[in-house]
């Protein structure tokens, strides 16, 4: 048991001879240790996680189109190879925990500067000491994976709320049925988290959720839902009925304000105001 | 009158029901449109920084009652309008789809009969679930008075079911509201809890804390004239409609009838346990009304102690304090400084510091600045690796005000003495700081030379 607590004070001698990884790369100059470029994808990032364990040890993992070469640093492209992927997958969910696999992919989700190497450091962590981990809320790996996937899941579900959707008239190509067309700008990328949600919800209806800051959406019929590049700037005009819903909304917003009781900085606490721009509420 | 001028009106009379929560319930989409989330999902939030789950309006604001201190009393001058129940479903469906909404909140004024109302409001719901096929969140007011027929009848189309106790004491609602008996009010009450009980296994509201005195022996005081028939835990059945899903709730108003918190939080101490409510409300009374029996229009509304309010409400639900603890007849009020925990800790020193690495859940709970998702995560932890003090604040500690309270592997870290009056001072100090709620100090004035 007493272990564990050595590896949370930080490096002592004999129990791992490089030390634990910390949060920011580990610069080691041994030539055969590689910074390992991914292509962004959840399921290249666990490639990359594979080459460290089976191939040279990874001194970092970047996004390939962000990254910055480092003088006498070797760097290597990692192609994604789902059967790789799946067993590092595999791996974490039966060595570590379900948990441990979510927070992983929440992320990588994330918009975090050195994302990967979070996630990297608390896998290495992770494999070390198996569910363990989990229960380590005050070791630096683990506390900013779990303070960073937290803000995608904070995201993700404060989103749920504030997607709002126009009625958009499409006449002859849905069959008659409306296309519901919203737009976000979130931080991180939680465009694939909404679409269980939305598409339960909205089994009627066909819908659109389009992530302009990343030039994809999110389109979902039936119940089914997939995720594909969008840049669309030009969107038919709002008809009069979708108008008159709007200015309804924002009346029932500003009457339900009770006016002896306004409080701007919680408001503003509960709803960034990074999100209004897209809120009708806060438009009209 | 056009939906616009309707829903402007009928929003404005619903505005002071303080009731938002669309937990507690999880389903799937079982119909053409909609579903249900168990945490629950805010869509808004308004100007006052509360937030808008559910489109709270009132069916009519017609009124046949007066009681005092409602702004759609029969003798006030409003505007006056009523929602046919066609228009509003219509009217939720379409908020709904754009995702404005989470659901529906349905109140009214009573309109001729507490039944007449009731058969409306039953009727919108059911054209809800039926015709538009919603499958989303629907709370329901029960008008006091209303059959217990179509209190059923609601309750198998609504997610949760409230009425509104009103005031926390009987004498506040002989004085204010002189035409609904507390009868009207607690018969409905017991009703949904029996049904509720008697289609499922009830949980317990309160968690479980070794030293709780059983809700036999406990003092149901202002609620006794109904004559509640003990809650017998039946054996779960199999049934395939659900009765109220997401339970009952109520709200009573704060500040209006010259009650003590303890009879507030004793009042709703026996609707946790008694009628095994899911939430009760606070709502800080706001003179709409001038009216000799009411504060006047010139009265603040009491809003640091609605806020205390909900934080012993935290309290009693979540950290195993029972009333009789956190206020006794000698202290009748909060103390609006300073958080009820920590009021309580100054008021037993003996039984600090804790020590984090040892100390049971229970004495957890009750560490000032300490919270549930903490004290989940002191115990997980502690199983592997012993807790230093540094560790605390990662955790989610909140150090201003734990540091006075415990000790970590033996070593105590505040800077002060375990003496109330200083500890009050060191606490007090660090609130004002980050609550806004609190008045600022009249004593300072800003200059410009120093």
């Amino acid at each position: 048991m007493f272990n564990f607590q050595c590896s949370i004070k930080g490096p002592t001698k004999g129990a791992d001879p490089k030390g634990p990884p910390g949060s920011a790369p580990l610069v080691d100059t041994e030539g055969i240790d590689m910074d390992y470029l991914y292509d962004g994808s959840f399921e290249g990032f666990l490639s990359c996680v594979y080459l460290h364990y089976y191939e040279e040890k990874a001194t970092g993992i970047y996004p390939q189109d962000r990254y910055q070469n480092k003088l006498l640093q070797p760097w290597r492209i990692v192609e994604t190879d789902e059967s790789r992927a799946e067993k590092v997958y595999e791996a974490t969910r039966s060595k570590i925990s379900d948990l441990a696999l979510k927070r992983v992919y929440y992320l990588i989700l994330s918009n975090g500067e050195e994302k990967e190497n979070i996630a990297l450091g608390y896998l290495r962590l992770g494999f070390r000491m198996g569910c363990r981990v989990d229960s380590l809320h005050s070791h630096p790996l683990v506390f900013d994976a779990e303070r960073l996937a937290q803000k995608v899941s904070k995201e993700a579900h404060l989103l749920t709320g504030l997607v709002r959707f126009s009625v958009l008239d499409v006449d002859v190509a849905e069959g008659g049925r409306d296309l519901l067309y919203a737009k976000i700008e979130p931080d991180h990328d939680v465009l694939e988290l909404l679409g269980e949600h939305f598409s339960d919800r909205f089994k009627g209806d066909p819908f659109l959720i389009h992530d302009a800051r990343r030039g994809k959406a999110l389109y979902s019929a039936n119940g089914q839902w997939y995720i594909a590049p969008l840049n669309e700037k030009a969107l038919p005009d709002q008809s009069e009925r979708e108008k008159a819903y709007r200015r309804m909304w924002k009346t029932y917003f500003d009457t339900i304000a009770i006016e002896q009781r306004i409080n701007p900085t919680c408001q503003k606490r509960m709803m960034p105001v990074r999100y209004w721009k897209n809120l009708t509420e806060m438009r009209l | 009158m056009e939906l616009y001028e309707k829903l402007r009106i009928l929003a404005d009379g619903a505005k002071y029901d303080a009731s938002c929560a669309t937990s507690g319930v999880a389903r799937k989409n079982v119909g053409r449109m909609g579903n249900a989330s168990c945490m629950g999902i805010c869509h808004s939030w308004s100007a006052d920084g509360r937030c808008i789950s559910l489109m709270k309006v009132l069916l009519t604001n017609r009124c046949v009652y007066d009681c005092e201190y409602c702004i759609n009393r029969r003798t006030s001058d409003v505007e006056r309008a009523s929602f046919e129940p066609e228009e509003l479903a219509g009217l939720a469906m379409e908020f709904y789809r754009r995702n404005y909404i989470e659901g529906l909140f349905l109140s009214s004024a009573v309109e001729g009969s507490p039944d007449q109302t009731g058969e409306r409001i039953l009727r919108t719901l059911v054209l809800l679930r039926e015709d538009h096929g919603f499958a989303g969140y629907i709370h329901a007011k029960i008008i006091p008075g209303v059959s217990s027929e179509l209190i059923h009848q609601i309750g198998m189309v609504a997610d949760r079911i409230s009425v509104n106790i009103e005031f926390p004491t009987e004498d506040g609602l002989k004085k204010l509201a002189p035409q609904k008996k507390p009868a009207g009010i607690f018969r409905p009450m017991k009703q949904i809890t029996e049904t509720i009980a008697d289609r499922k296994q009830l949980g317990p509201a309160f968690q479980s804390y070794p030293g709780r005195p059983s809700t036999a022996a406990h003092d149901i005081g202002y609620l006794q004239p109904m004559g509640r028939s003990e809650l017998v835990p039946q054996p779960r059945k199999k049934y395939k409609e659900r009765f109220a899903p997401a339970g009952q709730s109520s709200q009573m108003i704060i500040g209006a009838a010259g009650e003590s918190d303890r009879q507030i939080i004793k009042t709703s101490e026996s609707l946790y346990q008694g009628f095994k409510m899911k939430r009760v409300y606070y709502s800080a009374y706001i003179p709409v009304i001038s009216s000799p029996v009411l504060p006047s229009l010139m009265t603040a509304p009491p809003l640091v102690r609605e806020h205390r309010l909900y934080q012993t409400d935290w309290l009693m639900r979540f950290y195993g304090f029972q009333a009789d603890e956190i206020l006794d007849d000698g202290n009748p009020f909060l103390d609006l400084e300073m958080d009820p925990k920590a009021a309580w800790a100054l008021r037993h020193l003996d039984l600090f510091p804790v020590e984090i690495n040892r100390a049971s859940k229970e004495e957890l709970l009750r560490i000032p600045g300490v919270g549930t998702i903490s004290v989940g995560r002191i115990l997980r932890q502690r199983r592997v690796a012993a807790i230093r003090f540094e560790d605390l604040k990662k955790i989610g500690v909140v150090l201003k005000r734990a540091k006075y309270f415990i000790t970590c592997s033996g070593r105590y870290c505040g800077d002060s003495e375990l003496d109330p009056a200083l500890l009050r001072n060191c606490l007090v100090k660090g609130e004002a700081k980050s609550n806004h709620l609190l008045p600022i100090d009249d004593n300072v004035q800003l200059s410009m030379f120093y």
